[in-house]
């Protein structure tokens, strides 16, 4: 009991002095823009027209695709654990549940597609639209636990894994034609990013669908 | 050399990354096939390490702007000597620990998780040691956190799983302090790219103390004492493949990407006392794990203390990094030998408990003696931990005394010496039960493989023995940054 005090009584002490010392190192930045200028500066080379997504999609390609690699290793991490736990939640009784999903469910695939498709030009991309199409997922399985529609295994592999596979193909598919890995012809830059994005936004979806589930339906 | 000159022009660092990733694809689409990608794969990569580093041998350190885009508006991939030595290392280690694991998980369903996750990780540690960004490598290191958290569980059990959680939680608060380093590197220099942060570091309040948080994050993934309490539990409960690829690889990558932050990045800022400090506490892991090592009754346990001693080596690097010259290359050695001889070790470990049905160091006389491969395997290794001649471990702490007594550093070449009276201790009391009269017993029956892998790395560290110039030319070409 008196470790857990000490440690108590430390903890915050030690937080507080990390946060001070924090501020002091933020308050001794230089004022400096980043990266904005070199990325305004090839925007016309970066086939879309929004730079969030120039960043992400084809300026640093190579991170965006290993943080789709993180999503996928983390599915497949929670489904190696080999946990079969029975789907706790009980269904929603009545008909309010039921019909607003209805309606929501379509409102929301739209809203996730619009989400992926606006990213070249506006805020957006396969993350945000991946989340909207995954939240509608989730709602499903709360509504219907008993009747899920669920995906035989070999497919939901693929379906988890297509992101990663499409995105890691189009990369090396640009080192094999001299464009560097994970780099895309310039005329092709923008057909390219919108496929990926689209099956990236797809296998995001599922991926926090089945993390929503846990190991419930892995194998 | 015509070998260089046809070697020049070919794209190699990618593909480190690429196969081990189509492996870990193709096994977890496929997983009935998992074992034949994962020996499909291990063989590629190791056959695309050596030529990555006869090719960084031959023409110096290649850098690679991913996308054609050049930093800092894009991520540069860096093949180097110290990055294509380690790619080598695990590549070799790494043939090893999937050839045994054909023996020791064969085509069970734990074994198909097995093989995924093993080249998730594998992918995973090369992205990171050729990775030139910081940013990028923060990624890089989550994908090696995961990947060995799931290793760890596989061995199921509450004890594993507690274990295994404890490393995900430790390894995250380690990470997030990584994360605030480099934010605080991005808000003070506007880029990510190592050589181009290297040149702009100069000592003042933000470089110092994004140093300091990349710094302590990354010593806690690497266990050094005081903060190596997750790895006993996590490193001695895994299966034995498991245990080697943590032990042998996954604790040098934490390493590794500190030496490349201060070779590269920091070289410029001199914090009073660090090297004190850092060599102290690396004094302390020698001292603790191997009086631990004396101490704790089970085998795995045993080389899992020793590998907390064999963390605090490594440290030695802060003091040796600044007043001699070379002095890291020598540390760098010493990583590859202990990697080679602790996987060895780990996997003749794994050998015995599987043939015995457990691993209480006392009880496992007989099954030493019946199976004198596996004995003989441990002992070699064991060798190469204390330091013995004609072992990679020799030539290894050769180096390390010789840097630090060219620089003066009476000290630490005695830690180096002392440490080595200790391992050698914990070494004799793991061998000791295999010299008590009485008759050998074979145990159960195991596949041949799971002996002759450990035998065979065995007799790789003490090839290591000779291979003392090269991996130093090798590291020679390296990217150090600062100085202008």
């Amino acid at each position: 009991m008196t470790r857990h005090r000490a440690a108590a009584t430390l903890m915050p002490l030690m937080s507080l002095a990390l946060a001070g010392l924090l501020v002091v190192a933020v308050l001794d930045l230089p004022p400096q823009s980043g990266l904005a200028e070199p990325v305004a500066g090839a925007m016309d080379r970066a086939g879309v027209d929004h730079p969030v997504t120039a960043v992400l999609l084809n300026f640093r390609a190579y991170d965006t695709f290993l943080e789709l690699a993180v999503l996928l290793l983390a599915v497949l991490a929670v489904w190696s654990l080999g946990r079969r736990d029975p789907i706790p939640a009980r269904p929603v009784q009545g008909p309010v549940l039921h019909g607003t999903l209805r309606h929501l469910i379509p409102v929301a695939v739209v809203t996730g597609g619009y989400l992926v498709w606006v990213g070249s030009s506006d805020s957006g991309g396969a993350f945000q639209g991946g989340a909207v199409l995954g939240a509608a997922g989730v709602m499903l399985m709360l509504s219907r636990p008993r009747e899920l529609p669920m995906l035989p295994a070999p497919l939901q592999r693929l379906g988890l894994a297509l992101g990663v596979c499409v995105f890691l193909a189009v990369g090396t598919a640009g080192l094999l034609a001299g464009h560097g890995f994970m780099g895309y012809p310039p005329d092709w830059a923008y057909p390219l990013i919108l496929g990926i994005e689209l099956v990236a936004a797809l296998s995001i979806a599922l991926t926090l669908v089945l993390l929503f589930l846990g190991g419930r339906h892995g194998h | 050399m015509p070998s260089t000159a046809f070697m020049a022009d070919v794209i190699l660092a990618p593909w480190l990354v690429i196969v081990p990733l189509v492996g870990a694809l193709l096994a977890g689409l496929w997983p009935a096939t998992a074992r034949w990608w994962g020996l499909l794969t291990a063989l590629a990569t190791l056959v695309l390490a050596l030529l990555l580093a006869l090719q960084v041998h031959g023409q110096g350190p290649v850098v690679l702007a991913l996308g054609g885009w050049s930093p800092p508006l894009g991520i540069a991939l860096v093949a180097d000597g110290l990055a294509s030595l380690m790619v080598l290392m695990t590549a070799g280690v790494g043939l090893a620990i999937s050839l045994y694991a054909l023996g020791y998980l064969g085509g069970t369903a734990r074994g198909r998780w097995f093989w995924m996750l093993w080249l998730w990780l594998w992918a995973a540690m090369n992205a990171l040691y050729l990775s030139g960004d910081v940013f990028n490598l923060y990624v890089t290191l989550e994908l090696v956190v995961l990947a060995s958290v799931a290793l760890v569980a596989l061995a199921g059990g509450a004890a594993p799983l507690a274990a295994a959680m404890r490393y995900l939680l430790v390894s995250l608060l380690g990470s997030m302090a990584y994360l605030m380093g480099v934010v605080l590197l991005y808000g003070a220099y506007g880029t990510l790219d190592l050589q181009g942060l290297g040149a702009q570091v100069t000592l003042s309040a933000a470089p110092m103390m994004a140093a300091v948080l990349m710094t302590v994050g990354l010593l806690v993934k690497s266990a050094l004492f005081p903060l190596h309490v997750w790895l006993p539990p996590a490193h001695g409960s895994a299966p034995a493949p498991v245990s080697a690829a943590l032990s042998a690889l996954v604790v040098k990558v934490s390493f590794y990407l500190i030496l490349r932050l201060w070779l590269m990045v920091f070289p410029e800022l001199t914090l009073p006392g660090l090297d004190l400090l850092m060599g102290g506490l690396a004094a302390a892991a020698v001292l603790w794990g191997g009086v631990m090592a004396l101490r704790v009754s089970r085998l795995k346990q045993v080389v899992a203390y020793s590998t907390v001693a064999q963390v605090g080596y490594l440290f030695l690097l802060f003091p040796l990094l600044w007043a001699a010259p070379g002095g890291w290359q020598a540390v760098v050695f010493f990583a590859v030998a202990h990697g080679v001889a602790k996987a060895a070790v780990f996997l003749a470990a794994g050998t015995l408990q599987q043939a015995a049905g457990h691993d209480r160091l006392a009880e496992l006389g007989a099954v030493m003696r019946g199976r004198l491969k596996t004995s003989f395997a441990l002992g070699i290794a064991g060798a190469s931990l204390v330091g013995l001649p004609l072992t990679g471990g020799f030539i290894a702490k050769w180096l390390l005394v010789q840097s630090a007594l060219e620089a003066h550093l009476w000290g630490w070449a005695v830690v180096v010496l002392g440490g080595g009276l200790l391992a050698g201790a914990y070494v004799f009391r793991l061998l000791g039960p295999a010299f008590e009269p009485g008759p050998g017993d074979r145990g159960r029956p195991l596949p041949a493989i799971m002996e002759w892998v450990p035998l065979s790395l065995a007799l790789l560290t003490i090839a290591l023995g000779f291979a003392g110039t090269p991996a130093l030319a090798l590291l020679a070409r390296t990217l150090v940054g600062g100085g202008g």
